[in-house]
C-alpha cells in the first residue's frame, strides 16, 4: 500500500503559484483587448448587425459553457461525495467562479437592445432591437414578412416576449452567480478554516443546486439559441447545450491541471490517475454522450420527416454547411473516439493536452454550427432535396474568417485572464478538504 | 497437510517425499495488504513462475509487484465491437437495401422495401441497430473473455481443501507457490516465505 499522501507537500511552495499564474493573466489581458478591439472594428466595418450579434452569441455561449461545465463538475462531486476528484476540483471551481461576472457581457447588450427595441419609432424605420437575433421580438415585422411563421409564433408570445425574456435571463444569471459563489467561497474558505462543516454544507446544497442548474441551462439554451428560429423546437436542445458545457468545461479543466503541473506546482498531489479520470470525463460526456444525444435528435427529426422540423437541419446541409457538418461528426466524435479510447492517451499529459485543446476547439465549432446557419428562404418551393441544395449551394459558413477568430479568440482570452487571476490568488488544490488524502492516494484499478 | 515446524524437518525436493498424496504446493498467510505486496515483489524477484496471490479485495500495486502485464482484453473487446458494428450494418444493408441472395445453409433473399420515401440504403436508420449489436458483441466478449483469460470456470482447485484458505474471502492475504515450479524446494521455499513475514506456511496436497 502506498502511503505517499501522508508525505504530500501541501505547503504554498507546492500548492500555490501566484506569481507564475499572474504572469499568464498579465499576457491574456492585452491579448483580449487587442483581439476584441479588432473584432469590434471588423464588425463596425462589416456593418451586418445580425451576423455580428450571432458571432457575439457564439463566443459568449462558448465561455459560458466552460464556466457552467466547471460548476456542474464541482456540484456533481459534492453530490456524490466523491473522493478521487478533490485534488482536481479547484480548477473547476475557478472556472465556475467566472459566473459571478459573466452576466455583464450578456445582460448589458441585452438590456440595451431591449430598451432600444421598446422605443417608439416611425413605422418602417429600422431600429435596432432584440429582433437583431430573435425574430419573435418584432411581431409586426414578422406579420408583414413571414405571415405563416407569425401565426405560429403569436401562440408562443406568452413565453417569447421581450420583457419576460430579459427577466428570465436575469434569473438564470442570478442562479448561476449564487451557486458559483457558494461553492467557490465555501471551498476557498475551507483552505483556512479546515474541518468538515463546509464539506457537509456543500454536499447538502449540491442536490438542489444541480436541479436548478439543469433547469436554468435548458431554458437558457431554449431562449438564447433555439428561439433564433422561433417556429422550430427540439426538447433535446437543452441537453445538447449541456453536452457543450461538459465538453468545453472538462477540457478546460484538464488543460489547467496540466498547465499548473508544468509550472512546477502540485507535485505528488495530482498523478496520472487523476489525468486519466479527467480524460474519461471528456471522453464520456464530450465525445460519446454528445454524439448519442446529437444523433438521437437528428434521427427523430430525419425519420419523422415533418417539414417544420427538418428545416433546421436542412439549413445545416446545404452549400458550405455540408462539409462543416461533416467536420463536426468526424472531429467531435469519430476522430476523438478512436484517439482517446486507449488508456495511455488519457494518462500521458501530452496526449491528454492535445485531446483537450482539440475538444475545446470543437466546442466552439459546435456552437457556431448551432447558432449561425440561416434557414433557406423558399423551402416550400423546392420539391426535392437536390433542388434545394442546388438553390442554396452558395450558402457560406464564414467560420475561418478574421472576424470570427478575433471575436471567439478575444472572448476566450478575456475569460482566460479572469480565470488565471482567480487561480493566482488561491490555493490550487483544496488543501484542507477532509477527502484530500483519499484523492491523492487514488488509483485506477 | 502438514505444518512446517522446523527447517530440518524436511530435506530435498517434494517429489522425493514418501507421501501418498502429491504435494501441490505451499500457501503462506500474510497479515495485511502491504506485507502481501512486499512479499509478492520478493517472490517475483527470486524467479518463481508458478505462484499466485489471494486477497479478499483488489490490492493496489499488486499487479506491478507480481509482474503481471495489463490484460489484452480491451483490445479483444474493441475488435469484437467493431465486428458487431460491421455485421449490424451488413445485416440491415442485406435485408433492406438489396435484392441479392446469399447461401446461408438455405438460399436467403433480401427484401428491399421503401419506407416513408427514404432511400433503400439509409444509414441513419441503421445506426440504432449497429449501436446495439456493437454493445452486444462487446459486452458478451468482455464477460466471456474475462472468464476465458482467467481460465474459469474451474470447478476444483487444491487450495480449496485447505481449511484456513477460506479467510482469503474475508481477512486473509495469501501467497501460494506450486510444487511444479522449477525453483520449488519444500524446505527452502517454506523458509523463504517465512523470511518474508508470513504468519504461517503450510503444505497443500493435490
Amino acid at each position: 500500500m502506498s502511503h505517499s499522501h501522508d508525505h504530500a507537500d501541501l505547503t504554498p511552495s507546492n500548492t500555490r503559484a501566484d506569481a507564475a499564474i499572474a504572469r499568464i493573466a498579465g499576457r491574456m489581458l492585452p491579448a483580449a483587448v487587442v483581439l476584441l478591439a479588432a473584432a469590434a472594428w471588423l464588425a463596425w466595418k462589416g456593418g451586418h448587425a445580425n451576423a455580428t450579434a450571432k458571432l457575439y452569441l457564439v463566443s459568449f455561449t462558448f465561455i459560458l459553457a466552460i464556466s457552467l461545465g466547471g460548476l456542474f463538475f464541482t456540484m456533481i462531486q459534492f453530490l456524490t461525495r466523491a473522493g478521487w476528484s478533490v485534488a482536481v476540483r479547484r480548477p473547476a471551481e475557478a472556472l465556475a467562479a467566472n459566473l459571478r461576472w459573466l452576466w455583464i457581457p450578456f445582460m448589458l447588450p441585452l438590456l440595451w437592445l431591449w430598451w432600444k427595441g421598446g422605443q417608439h419609432h416611425e413605422p418602417g424605420a429600422h431600429a435596432l432591437g432584440l429582433d437583431v437575433l430573435w425574430p419573435w421580438a418584432n411581431l409586426e415585422h414578422m406579420q408583414q414578412h413571414e405571415p405563416a411563421e407569425y401565426e405560429n409564433v403569436l401562440k408562443k408570445a406568452g413565453w417569447l416576449n421581450p420583457n419576460f425574456f430579459v427577466l428570465r435571463a436575469a434569473i438564470y444569471f442570478a442562479v448561476w452567480g449564487v451557486l458559483a459563489t457558494i461553492f467557490f467561497k465555501g471551498s476557498t474558505a475551507q483552505d483556512t478554516v479546515g474541518g468538515t462543516a463546509t464539506t457537509e454544507r456543500l454536499q447538502k446544497l449540491a442536490g438542489p443546486g444541480i436541479i436548478l442548474f439543469g433547469l436554468t441551462i435548458s431554458f437558457a439554451a431554449f431562449d438564447w439559441m433555439m428561439s433564433i428560429n422561433p417556429t422550430w423546437f427540439s426538447t433535446m436542445f437543452g441537453v445538447y447545450y449541456f453536452t457543450v458545457c461538459c465538453t468545453a468545461g472538462f477540457s478546460a479543466m484538464a488543460l489547467i491541471t496540466i498547465r499548473l503541473q508544468s509550472l512546477g506546482a502540485l507535485k505528488g498531489i495530482i498523478s496520472r490517475e487523476h489525468l486519466q479520470d479527467l480524460g474519461k470525463y471528456i471522453f464520456a460526456f464530450g465525445v460519446v454522450f454528445w454524439a448519442y444525444i446529437g444523433f438521437s435528435q437528428y434521427m427523430l427529426i430525419w425519420y419523422g420527416n415533418i417539414p417544420e422540423e427538418t428545416t433546421w437541419f436542412l439549413a445545416r446541409q446545404v452549400g458550405d454547411w455540408t462539409p462543416f457538418s461533416w467536420i463536426l461528426i468526424l472531429g467531435h466524435f469519430v476522430a476523438p473516439f478512436v484517439f482517446m479510447i486507449s488508456r495511455w492517451i488519457k494518462r500521458w499529459n501530452v496526449t491528454l493536452a492535445v485531446s483537450a485543446v482539440w475538444m475545446l476547439f470543437m466546442s466552439a465549432i459546435d456552437l457556431y454550427w448551432l447558432i449561425v446557419p440561416v434557414i433557406p428562404a423558399g423551402l416550400a418551393d423546392a420539391t426535392t432535396y437536390a433542388e434545394l441544395a442546388e438553390k442554396n449551394k452558395e450558402a457560406s459558413v464564414g467560420f475561418f474568417t478574421l472576424a470570427t477568430l478575433c471575436t471567439i479568440g478575444g472572448m476566450f482570452c478575456l475569460f482566460a485572464w479572469r480565470t488565471a487571476r482567480t487561480l493566482s490568488r488561491n490555493y490550487l488544490v483544496p488543501v484542507r478538504d477532509p477527502r484530500l488524502g483519499e484523492s491523492i492516494a487514488f488509483q485506477n484499478i | 497437510m502438514t505444518t512446517i515446524a522446523t527447517p530440518s524437518s524436511t530435506s530435498g525436493p517434494a517429489s522425493t517425499e514418501p507421501s501418498v498424496a502429491q504435494t501441490w504446493g505451499l500457501v503462506a498467510r500474510f497479515a495485511n495488504p502491504a506485507d502481501l505486496v512486499h512479499a509478492a515483489h520478493e517472490v517475483r524477484k527470486t524467479g518463481y513462475r508458478y505462484w499466485d496471490c489471494h486477497s479478499p479485495f483488489p490490492v493496489h500495486g499488486i499487479d506491478p509487484a507480481m509482474g503481471i502485464n495489463r490484460t489484452i482484453l480491451p483490445v479483444v473487446v474493441f475488435a469484437a465491437g467493431a465486428t458487431g458494428c460491421t455485421l449490424g450494418f451488413l445485416l440491415q444493408a442485406f435485408t433492406n437495401s438489396f435484392g441479392s441472395s446469399i447461401w446461408a445453409l438455405v438460399w436467403v433473399t433480401g427484401y428491399p422495401f421503401m419506407i416513408s420515401g427514404k432511400p433503400l440504403l439509409s444509414v441513419p436508420a441503421f445506426v440504432p441497430v449497429m449501436f446495439e449489436v456493437t454493445i452486444l458483441f462487446s459486452a458478451l466478449t468482455a464477460a466471456f473473455g474475462m472468464l476465458a483469460f482467467n481460465q474459469l470456470p474451474e470447478l476444483y482447485h487444491p487450495l480449496l481443501k485447505h481449511p484456513g484458505f477460506g479467510r482469503a474471502t474475508d481477512d486473509g492475504f495469501f501467497i501460494s507457490i506450486e510444487a511444479r515450479d522449477p525453483q520449488f524446494l519444500r524446505s527452502k521455499t517454506g523458509e523463504f516465505l517465512k523470511s518474508l513475514g508470513a504468519s504461517s506456511v503450510e503444505v497443500v496436497e493435490s
